[in-house]
């Protein structure tokens, strides 16, 4: 009687859901509303972000659930300690890929190639590998997380101009050849990720896209086969007011205090990989020096 | 310049990029060393689909298709497809083929591609007792992936 | 007169009376399906208001703690229970133990509300990817068993024999009070359980009835088992045919003036000349129940009561609220005892593992997947 008669206000009509988001939010902001001086220095690095995308959710938030997002973690963690997964790789790095195949029982087989796409997040990631073996140009679509995967080595690690080297497709064979038997290249530890500006040389027309309309950097030779209509058309169609927009950046990515939240969960069993690995390359480097 | 010359010099010069989807009319490169291949592929003018033996008509790994190559029908089996194909199996640049007679028995010695380990599995299912057998493909193949 | 149509021969019978009788009944003709699938709007004996209408009541914030604490005091404090915001309630009814049954194929037990939270793959044993949708089991309590005799919905659903079923309501996701209506604050009284904000009901047999107040955990179905899981579809609004059935609409160009995205022909001439029943037309598209039926379990985890269940188009949006109970599929009911009338997690809480398998299921922490060359 008391309650129904004194009440006004709506205390609890927060789902479980806004809740925690809420709860979380708050927590984080107890963290960084604290003067500059004493603020805790995140171990998070905020390379992290482009290290390990696949942990980030997706950022439609009609999509979201957080308990959804943290079991799906911890089983990527789980999967990654089993596999030999390399810490970083981009798009444009050069990837060999030992996998087992059901149809070819008791063997391995390992294919190597330019990564020319990684999409998708969570368990659900996933990358394209782009070779030509025998002439014949080939792309294999790997689960990232997929169990029958026996091994994942990074053999170049770089970046090159573009997001998306799909280009590579209508490009002479040559630049997207890599030797199968290939060494990998370390890079000394602590450098920044070099970034690879080759240019590579498109194929007349027909070409699978219309490239002239993407902006690309990494095309040498595309003026040489347009024609005006082609140009005229490309810049109608051009959008450089987006980089601009705020509210599409926003709605693109996951707000800075989530994501750094998400890695800082993520943090101390990806570090402890880490540090594995580079023992394991330790211990690899030694014989290989004294022979 | 020389665009224009080859283009000139072969009357069946395509300007369109290869099919993503294998159906009737549709090109394909042969793959093997057959002699017929060879040389329809050596004069520009590669096999085309004239009929896929399957229920929908529209071609996917492994399916044995009817070509018409030089003035002649022959059969062949897709080995490999421009189209996206499932996690790891690759998907080639090109749609190949490899020409068989009616036994399945290929018409050349050797295939100088590529081919997709998955064809293991799909042409000893589709290979028939006492009848054709798809296996003798594989045996000529010089690389799986 | 409705009912009389359902029948013919009851209707010929009477026409024949009545003709004999010399009066001329007017008997409506009706045309085609009657029973369209539209939104049905049906309320259940227990709806009741829920939300109170929120007006000021200038009480100063003491006196709001001291709500707050009395509100505790009765239904216990807020915890997060398996994931959800929850009270920490504690049975306040006090009844005598229920009869056991043994478990026999022809009850039927309860089922859950729950609600979709996503979907993720996962990998067989034999390298093969299934798609999975995830669905959490939100904080449910029994609220009311209805036995029998007293059961007698208003509209009857389809179920055989339906006098010999009881029906079990079941709430999920405990709100405060203070938020809602005293009349459906009233509903929870009995059950010694806090308002829930989502009711739904489940037929039973009477041997499968269990106390109000009891928790219902994802642990109540058994990994390997099949279940329905029925939810409410994406609301659309009023939709065209083109988004509504799937109609190509015509082409861009060439002439077409105006019929982009229309239907085209919606009826022939001649004996046909009127639109037929059941013909595809623009209208109200989604905010409908559909069920999906025998989904596998194929992976459980106790900790936040989430079950994973094969396919990714269970109706409704991520969140939205989902109905999950055992399979009416004949041939995927389960062979042995599924947790008979539900599994009560209290009594062996330490040996429940958090997660739970399916033995086709590669786990994850497991090594890497090999494929042995088959032994001849």
């Amino acid at each position: 009687m008391i309650i129904s008669r004194l009440i006004n206000k709506r205390i609890c009509n927060a789902t479980a859901l806004q809740r925690a988001v809420s709860s979380t939010s708050s927590s984080q902001n107890a963290i960084t509303s604290e003067s500059p001086k004493h603020r805790r220095t995140s171990l998070v690095s905020p390379s992290y972000r482009f290290m390990y995308p696949e942990f980030l959710p997706d950022p439609k938030p009609e999509w979201r659930n957080l308990i959804r997002e943290k079991l799906e973690r911890k089983d990527m963690l789980a999967r990654r300690s089993k596999i030999e997964m390399p810490s970083e790789f981009y798009v444009g790095s050069v990837l060999a890929v030992t996998s087992s195949d059901p149809h070819a029982a008791g063997k391995t087989s390992r294919f190597v190639g330019i990564c020319i796409d990684r999409q998708g997040c969570g368990l659900r990631a996933k990358f394209i590998l782009r070779n030509v073996i025998d002439h014949q140009g080939v792309e294999v679509l790997y689960d990232m997380y997929d169990p029958t995967l026996q091994k994942l080595e990074v053999l170049r690690l770089e970046k090159r101009l573009d997001d998306k080297l799909y280009y590579l497709r209508d490009c002479l064979p040559e630049f997207s050849t890599f030797d199968l038997n290939m060494e990998a290249d370390i890079l000394p530890e602590g450098s920044e990720v070099p970034i690879n500006d080759t240019k590579a040389v498109l194929k007349p027309r027909p070409w699978l896209e219309r490239w002239e309309r993407q902006d690309l950097k990494g095309i040498s030779n595309l003026e040489e086969f347009l024609t005006p209509k082609m140009v005229r058309q490309a810049k109608q169609r051009e959008t450089p007011w987006e980089q601009y927009d705020l509210m599409k950046e926003y709605r693109r990515t996951i707000p800075a205090e989530e994501q750094s939240q998400i890695y800082s969960e993520v943090y101390s069993e990806l570090h402890q990989f880490e540090l594995a690995r580079k023992k394991m390359k330790r211990k690899r480097n030694i014989p290989s020096k004294l022979a | 310049m020389l665009r224009t010359s080859v283009a000139t010099a072969f009357r069946s010069f395509h300007t369109t990029t290869p099919c993503q989807e294998i159906r009737k009319l549709a090109r394909l490169r042969v793959v093997d060393n057959s002699e017929i291949g060879k040389r329809a592929m050596a004069e520009g003018k590669p096999p085309r689909c004239i009929h896929v033996y399957n229920k929908k008509g529209v071609g996917l790994i492994g399916d044995k298709v009817l070509v018409a190559i030089r003035g002649q029908m022959k059969k062949g089996i897709l080995v490999g497809l421009k189209q996206d194909q499932k996690t790891k199996v690759p998907k080639f640049d090109s749609n190949n083929i490899v020409l068989i007679d009616d036994n399945g028995s290929p018409l050349g010695t050797r295939i100088h591609t590529p081919i997709p380990t998955i064809l293991r599995t799909i042409l000893k299912e589709k290979t028939i007792a006492k009848g054709a057998d798809y296996t003798k493909v594989l045996a000529i193949s010089s690389r799986f992936l | 007169m409705s009912f009389l149509i359902k029948n013919g021969t009851q209707v010929r019978n009477i026409i024949f009376d009545f003709s004999r009788l010399r009066i001329s009944p007017q008997i409506q003709q009706t045309r085609g399906r009657t029973n369209l699938n539209r939104p049905k709007l049906k309320n259940p004996s227990w709806f009741v208001k829920k939300e109170r209408a929120g007006f000021q009541d200038y009480i100063t914030p003491e006196n709001q703690t001291f709500i707050q604490e009395v509100l505790h005091e009765q239904f216990g404090a807020p915890a997060i229970i398996k994931g959800v915001q929850s009270f920490q309630s504690h049975s306040l009814i006090k009844s005598d133990e229920l009869e056991k049954h043994a478990w026999d194929p022809a009850f039927r037990r309860t089922g859950v509300l729950g609600r979709k939270i996503g979907q993720y793959p996962l990998w067989l044993k034999d390298g093969k990817r299934i798609d999975t949708t995830l669905l959490q089991v939100v904080d449910n309590h029994v609220i009311k068993y209805i036995p029998p005799e007293e059961f007698s919905p208003s509209i009857k659903p389809r179920i055989n024999k339906l006098n010999k079923y009881g029906c079990l309501v079941v709430g999920s996701e405990s709100v405060d009070p203070t938020s809602l209506t005293k009349d459906y604050c009233g509903l929870f009284r009995d059950s010694g359980v806090m308002p829930k904000k989502n009711l739904g009901r489940f037929i039973i047999s009477p041997e499968a009835q269990l106390l109000p107040g009891t928790p219902l955990n994802v642990t109540h179905f058994k990994v390997g088992n099949y279940v329905d899981v029925r939810g409410k579809t994406v609301d659309y609004g009023f939709q065209g045919v083109c988004k509504r059935h799937g109609f190509k609409g015509m082409p861009a160009s060439h002439g077409v003036t105006r019929t982009h995205r229309r239907p085209g022909n919606i009826g022939g001439g001649g004996e046909k000349a009127r639109v037929w029943p059941g013909t595809k037309l623009p209208g109200h598209m989604g905010n409908r129940w559909r069920m999906n039926k025998g989904l596998k379990i194929w992976r459980m985890n106790t900790q936040y009561n989430v079950m994973w269940v094969s396919g990714h188009a269970i109706a409704g949006p991520t969140n939205g609220l989902v109905y999950i109970f055992d399979t009416i599929l004949r041939l995927r009911r389960p062979g042995l005892s599924p947790p008979f009338p539900t599994s009560f997690e209290e009594e062996n809480k330490e040996s429940l593992p958090v997660d739970l398998y399916d033995d086709e299921v590669h786990r994850f922490e497991d090594s890497t997947i090999f494929f042995e060359p088959e032994k001849v």
